[in-house]
């Protein structure tokens, strides 16, 4: 995982290992990476890789919520947010 | 020029694609000839990439129901079903669909898509509703979701265990619960499993909508669809449908046991503001479907025309998404090899559908395949030779050896 940015949030380096397999580019992968942008991953590809995070964590994460997020960041943001909220 | 730069990497490639003459979104039907033939770039072709599941376009008993209703009631109605567009054909339609359906309540909207919408947004309230969707959906239900703006949550493609993981982690602050389903999913031509379904949903609480869109007419019994097939009709909280397939017309409808059903018909807004179908489609719809009641032998025809192509078609080694059902999809991972197999049925007189990711489950582009009961032996003779063609010239859409 040597494209993987210096980061010790467990749940970044969790997403960055789900979405590596689609990092078709082989861009380094940080915070601000945007999926579509980026790593040029359509919404739906984002969509189920969003569902095997969520089974991941045992939590729920809304399509309304992931349609706001862009960036890998936000992503972490979102699930440690839930997770608080359904901790 | 900033609003049209979002279109440029798309439209780039359907400017190439249609530059090159082979741009499977752009086909007209230049002369429509009959059920399933048609003249395409000049030449006269077996349509199966329209849903014409049960022939009824040239359905002689609807065509003459329609003409009738326009010589009576003239070429639209000019208003909405709330304002000032309900004749009493909408009326009749809807206890004829009721009946013919088992239920109690039935509401005609414009279109299947508009139906949906309609229902889904119709009966949520953001403020305290859920949604659960089948990751698979068609884009009508994704859309009616965010129409209602309520939280929306997608559990993996025909898994009931993944809806009841979803449900279980929901938090209790939600007063209504809706799970969305499909009976038949038009991509692959897989089936849900209803009753399962329809137990998780139910032991959480939660209300089950089913868009039997690809399957009424087509499974069950009485072709009630894949709720029937699965003998769970009670069960079914709302049902969704088309006029646009089976019934060959245009329109849509919800149906339920709850009587506040009719709730929609002021709740709903893409009932209220859009125009209700024509007194013609409303005959023609209504026509064909009581030849669906009183024509098994329909049902009988497509299946059996089902099971050959299918056969065939599994035969000639072609990767097939699914088992036999009146949607038959051929699996090519590369779309610029999809986009000219396709061109290359349609060479060899056969129009078949074109899917491409995202608008697919998975990577794979998709030649759909779409069975009619009005498929002649001659029309399946030529499907089948047309694909045992593409299986020699295109390798990438057979399974893997
Ligand atoms: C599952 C599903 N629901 C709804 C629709 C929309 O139906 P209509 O063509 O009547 O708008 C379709 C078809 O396109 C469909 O596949």
């Amino acid at each position: 995982m040597a494209s993987v940015q210096g980061d010790d949030d467990l749940v970044f380096h969790k997403i960055c290992s789900l979405f590596e397999p689609l990092n078709q580019k082989g861009v380094r992968l940080t915070r601000e990476t945007d999926f579509i942008a980026d790593l040029e991953v359509d919404s739906v590809s984002v969509l189920d890789v969003v569902m095997d995070i969520e089974d991941n964590y045992d939590i729920s994460i809304p399509v309304n919520t992931i349609s706001e997020i862009r960036t890998i960041g936000d992503l972490v943001d979102a699930i440690h947010s839930i997770k608080k909220r359904q901790a | 020029m900033s609003l049209f730069e979002k279109f440029e990497k798309t439209a780039a490639l359907y400017n190439q694609l249609s530059d090159a003459g082979m741009n499977p979104f752009t086909v007209v039907m230049e002369t429509v000839l009959g059920p399933t033939r048609a003249v395409i770039r000049g030449k006269e072709t077996v349509l199966a990439g329209t849903h014409n599941y049960l022939g009824q376009t040239f359905e002689p008993k609807a065509i003459a129901a329609a003409k009738e209703a326009l010589d009576k009631e003239g070429t639209g109605t000019t208003g909405s079903r709330f304002a000032n567009g309900t004749f009493s054909g909408h009326k009749r339609l809807e206890a004829d669909l009721a009946a013919f359906l088992g239920m109690k309540h039935c509401v005609v909207f414009s279109t299947g898509f508009v139906a949906n919408l309609g229902a889904i947004a119709g009966l949520i309230d953001p403020a305290e509703d859920v949604i659960l969707i089948d990751a698979d959906c068609h884009a009508c239900i994704y859309d009616g979701c965010q129409l209602s703006g309520a939280e929306t949550i997608r559990f993996r493609h025909n898994d009931p265990e993944s809806l009841d993981k979803r449900l279980g982690r929901l938090d209790p602050k939600y007063k209504g619960k809706l799970v969305c389903i499909e009976g038949m999913y038009s991509m692959y031509g897989d089936t849900a499993p209803v009753k399962e379904f329809a137990e998780v949903a139910h032991r959480h609480g939660a209300y089950l909508l089913v868009d039997e869109a690809h399957s009424f007419g087509v499974y069950g019994a009485k072709g009630r669809g894949v709720s029937e097939a699965d003998g769970v009709m009670d069960s079914i909280d709302f049902y969704t449908g088309t006029f646009s397939k089976a019934l060959a017309a245009i329109g849509g409808f919800v149906a339920s046991n709850h009587k506040e059903l009719e709730y929609l018909r002021f709740s709903s807004r893409p009932y209220k503001f859009t125009a209700s179908p024509s007194p013609a489609t409303v005959a023609s719809a209504g026509a064909a479907l009581k030849v669906i009641k009183e024509t098994p032998a329909l049902k009988e025809k497509l299946w059996a025309n089902t099971r050959r192509l299918h056969a065939a078609l599994t035969q000639f080694g072609l990767r097939l998404a699914a088992p036999p059902a009146p949607v038959i999809s051929v699996l090519i991972a590369d779309r610029e090899t999809a986009f000219a197999a396709w061109n290359f049925l349609l060479e060899h007189g056969v129009y078949v559908n074109m899917a491409i990711p995202p608008g697919t489950p998975g990577k794979d582009s998709l030649l759909r395949l779409a069975v009619s009961s009005a498929h002649t032996a001659e029309d399946l003779d030529r499907l089948v030779a047309a694909y045992g063609a593409l299986a020699q010239a295109f390798p990438a859409a057979r399974v893997a050896a």
